[in-house]
């Protein structure tokens, strides 16, 4: 299998505090990979790394074959991503934020689709501070799906929304998961089981973690997910 | 040039929704024209003069809206676009954050040639003044004024931390350049001392140069300010580029 997403020995420091310590790891096509952890393990620092909007101090990244800071043009074409935290204009409507973001691309899917299964369609006249905090979370979700991504990455998907919403969130990504690569992270262990083929669980700045949902369990002493992912934390506390 | 027809499009639009930049860019300097206009009515610079009180101001006046967008919305749409991640989302398509920057410039740009264009009208309609100086002259005068303003709202906005520091450095520059430099209360009516401390504004100096330039008075006596305006530029870009803070 082509791997798309390529993390070879990953490290980055805030002054004296290690925030990732030598993370490798892949992601092959169609894949979808889930990035587990506490707060502050690592998680987002570790996607910003790899998108190039962090700098990291040693280790190298690749996406799609392409080095995200040196070939920025030609990568995020073909690039997804939904930040945890982002803003918006002021003034701006839904749809002028949505043929904005088109407008970066060379080619571009039809918007209106993405707002109608994302049940914006209605508010795409709406100025985009008037949406609830789950409307704008999906706003960007369908931003970050415009330009057709052959790999999305999405960081706390559903982070604010609520579950008929998270629902659809889900079933939309699981419609497009075979011909997209995805590199999520999520604090929800149900998202997690129900999307991801592969997880990594990040302890501290490590990988802690590396394989399937069903290897995590196996590996551990305890019969469901959610004990086995505790136990995999508390084990890195210990030592 | 698509990409960024579109962003000018969307941008413009959001800027005039705004409403600011229409009132200081647009509306005061109408109204400060009106009023130096119907002050002054058709009485000669100084006794002597070969050119109008008003024809005199149209230099200064057309200053205004340059003032305007360089100074105070140039930086602060900057550090609000860096304070909420709208630098950082570009980051992460195909078009670099300097486009959108860029797009502002342009913005502001359009502004101050909306009002120049206005301020002129004036003058020669409602005050029946004249342009007696060089066109060519006027326009390179105009381009480096506006370089040397948007210099500092680029640095200001690139440099600041929130919106709220770049809110501040702005109103610091920002107001006393409006009253002082000769935008708006006229330099000639200025006792000599006061003259002499509103000289170290940069605006004083661009002042200066638009209306030698509008009036035909010839260009020696301003060397001194189209010299200080372009190095007010290297200096401002230099920095600005150097420790540009995209998040």
């Amino acid at each position: 299998m082509n791997s798309i997403i390529e993390v070879t020995n990953l490290s980055k420091s805030y002054g004296v505090l290690e925030v990732i310590k030598n993370v490798s790891f892949k992601v092959y096509e169609g894949e979808t990979v889930g990035l587990l952890g506490e707060n502050g393990a690592g998680k987002t620092t570790t996607v910003e790394c790899i998108l190039g909007t962090e700098r990291f101090d040693s280790g190298k990244v690749k996406i799609l074959g392409l080095d995200p800071s040196k070939n920025r043009k030609e990568l995020f074409e073909r690039v997804g991503v939904q930040f945890q935290e982002s803003g918006y204009q002021s003034n701006i409507k839904v749809e002028e934020l949505c043929q904005q973001a088109r407008s970066l691309y060379k080619k571009s899917a039809d918007y209106a689709k993405l707002l109608e299964k994302f049940g914006l369609l209605e508010k795409r006249k709406t100025y985009v501070e008037k949406l609830s905090g789950g409307q704008v979370q999906r706003l960007f979700i369908v931003l970050a799906l415009i330009s057709n991504p052959e790999v999305l990455f999405l960081d706390e998907l559903t982070t604010g929304l609520d579950i008929l919403a998270r629902e659809d969130v889900w079933s939309y990504l699981e419609s497009i998961k075979t011909k997209t690569t995805i590199l999520m992270t999520s604090h929800y262990l149900d998202e997690i089981k129900q999307l991801c083929d592969r997880i990594l669980v990040l302890d501290k700045g490590k990988i802690a973690f590396n394989g399937t949902v069903l290897d995590c369990i196996k590996a551990s002493p305890y019969e469901t997910f959610e004990d086995a992912y505790l136990w995999y934390i508390k084990k890195g506390r210990v030592k | 040039m698509k990409i960024l027809k579109t962003l000018f499009a969307t941008e413009a639009k959001l800027s005039l929704r705004g409403m600011d930049m229409l009132i200081f860019a647009i509306i005061i300097p109408i109204i400060v024209t009106i009023i130096i206009g119907l002050i002054y009515r058709g009485a000669p610079a100084y006794p002597g003069a070969s050119f109008t009180f008003i024809e005199q101001s149209f230099g200064a006046i057309a200053a205004i809206s340059i003032c305007a967008g360089g100074v105070m919305g140039l930086p602060l749409i900057i550090a609000d676009y860096r304070q909420k991640k709208i630098l950082k989302r570009f980051k992460v398509t195909p078009i670099s954050p300097i486009v959108i920057i860029f797009t502002q410039l342009l913005i502001y740009f359009a502004y101050s040639i909306v009002s120049l264009l206005l301020t002129y009208a004036v003058i020669t309609k409602m005050f029946s003044g004249s342009f007696s100086g060089s066109i060519l002259g006027f326009m390179l005068s105009y381009m480096l004024v506006l370089v040397a303003m948007f210099s500092i709202g680029v640095m200001v906005g690139g440099i600041a931390s929130d919106s709220k520091t770049a809110g501040i450095i702005s109103s610091l520059l920002y107001f006393p350049m409006l009253i002082f430099s000769g935008a708006t209360l006229p330099y000639e009516i200025m006792p000599q001392s006061m003259q002499r401390v509103v000289n170290v504004l940069p605006l004083t100096q661009g002042i200066k140069l638009l209306k030698a330039s509008s009036l035909g008075t010839g260009v020696d006596n301003v060397i001194e300010s189209l010299i200080s305006l372009v190095l007010l530029s290297l200096l401002c870009y230099t920095i600005a580029i150097k420790y540009f803070r995209w998040e």
